[in-house]
């Protein structure tokens, strides 16, 4: 048996490094019927707003060569009901539990992270900073290291939970962001949110995504994600989960290899549902063929040529 | 709902660019498919190009078979016409709510199914349910239309021995089948003739809009199919969300995601 076990952040050990990336996920009791979700590291919810959220108009979704975009615009049933409704389901399917929270404004961040600190059956908040479909759904933190430091700052005063922020891959130098997060007091970091990109449909001549642009996603995105890891792990001392176009253990592997802790899959799910719990028996089978008794020894293990 | 790979048992060439295939399962999953619902079919997720699967209605089945049919417009589609007898496919399924068959009916009522084009393809699932258990369609009318006669497909299979009873109208953009016009003509026409009617409609968007005004105008109650663009099938992508009327309040909107609420909807509360 190979120890599959991580620390994310300090004192929050997960049973294995596979994530579900938000807003590929639901609210987690969705793939229920597919597999036992407590079996994996975390899942990490839909990204939640101090309110209800209806989302974008029109196209959301459009198929990319190995890829796709969304514009889904951030829906969600907002933290009220998420508190009432989802998370006792999600307690006693004893999932662990990391909460996405994305706000309008500083105010809006700080207001989530104090409403759910102490809340029991969450493990961890993931502070989305990184949204590209909607003008006000924190890309605005996400693309300038102060504001980026400030908001993680003004969350951390306002929770004890351990707290992930995720960045956008929309900058030019990732490693800037990441290290003024890190300084800011962000216990753990995740990369990469979706890359901003565009569908035309040329027979109507016009976008094809309502909201113009959208996010894109899918194996399209591995390589850029990869680069972007291995460049954070390079830089900051704090852990990084891996995120964009992991979609088998391989994929997860090579992550790891990278630098990153652990990993969040994402628009894999929506193609087979089970595709994160393959992943962590395909990681375990990889290391244990092997020969690696924990995990933590092949994390970061990358040898340059 | 259940997730397997598969074998094509069937390939059957309806059109130039329609094609049904007829695909191995288990007895589980036929037993909880009913008229309506929908399968995500792959051909090989480990390509990623295309990388998601693809939702067609479930047109029909055995105990130990579904049967799809496949109109090529894109890259999956295109991907899944190459797949041949004996080749593997990726199911998830079925999915989706399907009609609202169980509801005691009033056995005075007639029942018009109205489809339009490649939703025949979920309106005729009821149909062959209906044939398969041995089920008389008396008082059930199937106003189909298409842009011509060869669009017309499963025309033969829909006017043979099994349709006992059933009463079927076709109209078409050029007048090569039945009357030229739309099918929502035949549906005005029909509720004039039987003002109680159940009515259940798949087609393309500017279809069902019009057929909502038409149930409206005649003050009829139906129930619409819908056909958005989904990631997932099974409620977390949100891409295939449709906005509603909000019952509990009327001044503000809601979604309803198409793919786990729907696909059927009450035809009053869908916002176009």
């Amino acid at each position: 048996m190979v120890d599959l076990k991580v620390e994310i952040a300090p004192g929050l050990v997960l049973k294995n490094p596979v994530m579900t990336a938000s807003g590929t996920f639901g609210y987690g009791r969705e793939y229920a019927p597919y597999f036992d979700i407590s079996r994996l590291g975390a899942i990490i919810t839909k990204g939640l707003s101090r309110q209800p959220k209806i989302g974008n108009s029109g196209v959301r979704i459009t198929e990319t060569a190995c890829g796709m975009l969304n514009a889904i615009g951030l829906e969600n049933i907002g933290v009220e009901r998420f508190l009432s409704d989802e998370l006792p389901i999600l307690q006693k399917m004893n999932a662990t539990v990391i909460v996405n929270v994305f706000g309008n404004n500083q105010d809006d961040y700080a207001n989530l992270a104090a409403k759910l600190d102490g809340v029991a059956g969450i493990a961890a908040l993931e502070i989305n900073i990184s949204c590209p479909n909607v003008k006000a759904g924190g890309i605005q933190f996400g693309i300038d290291p102060q504001a980026a430091a400030k908001l993680v700052a003004a969350v951390r005063k306002k929770t004890s939970l351990p707290l992930i922020t995720k960045l956008s891959p929309n900058v030019s130098d990732i490693v800037v962001i990441a290290k003024a997060v890190e300084e800011a007091g962000s216990d753990c970091i995740s990369l990469i949110n979706t890359l901003i990109g565009m569908a035309i449909d040329l027979e109507r001549k016009c976008p094809i995504l309502g909201n113009v642009t959208g996010g894109l996603s899918g194996p399209a995105i591995k390589p850029v994600a990869l680069r972007m890891v291995y460049q954070v792990a390079q830089a900051v001392s704090i852990p990084i989960i891996g995120i964009g176009g992991i979609a088998n253990a391989r994929d997860a592997l090579e992550f790891l290899l990278a630098g990153a802790t652990a990993i969040e899959v994402g628009t894999a799910n929506f193609i087979n549902p089970q595709t994160s719990i393959e992943i962590v028996e395909g990681i375990e089978q990889y290391l244990d063929a092997q020969g690696y008794s924990k995990v933590t020894d092949f994390i970061a293990s990358l040898e340059l040529n | 709902m259940y997730l397997f790979n598969s074998e094509i048992v069937n390939k059957e060439k309806l059109t130039q660019n329609i094609f049904r295939l007829r695909i191995k399962a288990a007895n589980d999953f036929c037993r909880v498919a009913t008229p309506g619902k929908f399968v995500m079919l792959g051909s090989d997720d480990s390509l990623f190009d295309p990388l998601l699967r693809r939702p067609f209605g479930i047109c029909r089945w055995g105990t130990d078979w579904f049967e799809v049919i496949i109109k090529i417009v894109g890259k999956g589609s295109s991907q899944l016409s190459k797949l041949e007898k004996g080749a593997s496919v990726a199911v998830h399924g079925p999915l989706g709510n399907g009609y609202p068959i169980n509801k005691p009916e009033n056995e005075q009522n007639t029942l018009i199914l109205v489809a339009g084009g490649m939703g025949i393809a979920s309106i005729a699932s009821y149909l062959f349910a209906a044939f398969d258990r041995k089920q008389p369609l008396i008082g059930t009318f199937l106003l189909y239309g298409a842009a011509n006669y060869s669009e017309l497909i499963l025309l033969n299979e829909l006017t043979d021995a099994d349709a006992f009873g059933l009463q079927l109208q076709t109209i078409t953009d050029d007048g090569s089948c039945g009357r030229q016009g739309l099918v929502t003509q035949l549906l005005s026409h029909e509720l004039q003739n039987n003002p109680q009617s159940q009515v259940f409609a798949c087609g393309p968007e500017p279809m069902l809009k019009s057929v909502q005004k038409v149930l409206q105008k005649n003050e009829c109650d139906g129930f619409l199919s819908l056909e958005n663009r989904m990631a997932c099938g099974f409620g977390v992508c949100l891409g295939c969300v449709q906005s509603m009327i909000n019952e509990d309040d009327e001044t503000s909107v809601k979604t309803a995601k198409v793919c786990t609420q729907g696909p059927v909807f009450p035809a009053q509360q869908v916002i176009f």
